[in-house]
């Protein structure tokens, strides 16, 4: 057996639980969720021009991820902030990325939009935006698969139903943007699974942020609704 | 994970969830005071086919005009600064001048039953935001056959 299986091994063993352990799992799972959705449905409906109420709830979220990892002993690498697996997630990324850019670039012409991988946001260099969209994507990924994956495991064990809970509560996240809501469960699905069998946050977080780039590169803006979600959707 | 690793994280849970209820709360204590004037007060006094008067007082601003809106059955008709001439609301202590009155004259309203509204404006979020508020309750009223005319727009 190589390291780097064993070492993911180990970090599997952690996730082996009895009942309690399940519920304090999904409970978890409900409070992170709920954090997000407080910031996305109610902060940002009232908080105006601040940020800082949208941050509250947000930074809840982050300080009680940050404890329990602690509690439960899990360490960076087991979350996947880590290289030695970096290249096997990003194998097992890339055919579906192929997948969906092709099935975007079809769309983008279906719907008559003008495909331009140059202009995402004007006033930015491309490389400067893909960077911020990385790090948006690697904080997001952190939450969905280094907290909600691991504790969904936990819940259901390795497998499909794990996996669909992840992509459904990260498409559930996206509401009420429809197509955010499509995209969103489809890659849900794919990082989650990959996330299972090679976790590595760099390598779905980069797979995230080159699959926005080939979203806003291909689809329509009016179509995306310029990716508002929450009660942004509607302002 | 240990039995007291798990007790300290559902005492987290629950401090965490206490923590977002507080939030919540706070939020929309927040918006109400925000989005509404508490210190509004006024009342709908009168309402025919040909006119529509009361009065609207800011007890946190005494010297200034409140903005009225008038609407019949639900739509716009006229607005103005609540300024006329009321005497008898400085008397009861009311108001600190006399000029805190709002009298609007129709335009021609069709024969039948109308409701009359009136609104006060209050903006907030330096402007971001504003939002109306009913003055006293809405009156309804009827107008004869005889006063027949346009739907006011």
């Amino acid at each position: 057996m190589s390291p780097v299986a064993k070492d993911e091994q180990d970090s599997d063993a952690q996730l082996t639980t009895d009942t309690g352990d399940r519920k304090l799992a999904a409970w978890e799972v409900a409070s992170v969720v709920s954090s997000i959705l407080i910031a996305e449905w109610i902060a940002a409906s009232v908080a105006g021009g601040s940020r800082l109420v949208v941050a509250i709830p947000i930074a809840l979220a982050f300080t009680f991820m940050i404890v329990s990892h602690r509690l439960r002993s899990e360490t960076l690498r087991d979350l996947g902030f880590r290289f030695d697996n970096f290249f096997r997630a990003g194998l097992m990324l890339l055919l579906p990325m192929v997948l969906v850019t092709v099935v975007c670039l079809a769309t983008g012409r279906w719907f008559g939009g003008q495909i331009n991988f140059q202009g995402w946001h004007a006033g930015t260099p491309l490389t400067g935006q893909l960077a911020l969209v990385f790090g948006w994507g690697l904080a997001q990924q952190y939450v969905l698969q280094g907290f909600i994956n691991r504790r969904a495991q936990l819940i259901s064990g390795k497998g499909w139903l794990s996996v669909l809970l992840v992509a459904a509560v990260f498409s559930a996240l996206h509401l009420p943007n429809v197509w955010l809501v499509v995209v969103t469960f489809a890659g849900g699905l794919v990082w989650a699974a990959v996330y299972q069998r090679a976790p590595n946050l760099f390598a779905v977080a980069l797979s995230h942020s080159l699959m926005t780039w080939v979203l806003v590169s291909t689809l329509p803006a009016s179509l995306l609704h310029h990716l508002r979600i929450g009660v942004k959707y509607f302002g | 994970m240990d039995t007291r690793s798990k007790s300290k994280l559902g005492h987290l849970l629950i401090a965490k969830s206490m923590a977002e209820a507080l939030l919540i709360t706070a939020v929309s204590v927040g918006f109400y005071f925000v989005t509404t004037n508490p210190y509004l007060r006024g009342v709908l006094d009168y309402a025919d086919g040909r006119t529509v008067a009361g009065w609207a007082v800011d007890e946190a601003q005494p010297a200034a005009r409140v903005e009225v809106q008038l609407y019949i059955d639900g739509i716009f008709v006229a607005d103005q600064a609540a300024g006329e001439f009321r005497p008898d609301l400085r008397a009861a202590k009311r108001a600190e001048d006399d000029w805190h009155g709002f009298v609007f004259k129709l335009p021609p309203i069709p024969p039948g039953e109308h409701e009359a509204r009136v609104y006060a404006a209050h903006t907030s979020v330096a402007g971001a935001r504003r939002t109306l508020q009913m003055i006293g309750k809405p009156l309804r009223f009827r107008v004869a056959g005889s006063d027949k005319g346009d739907a006011p727009r």
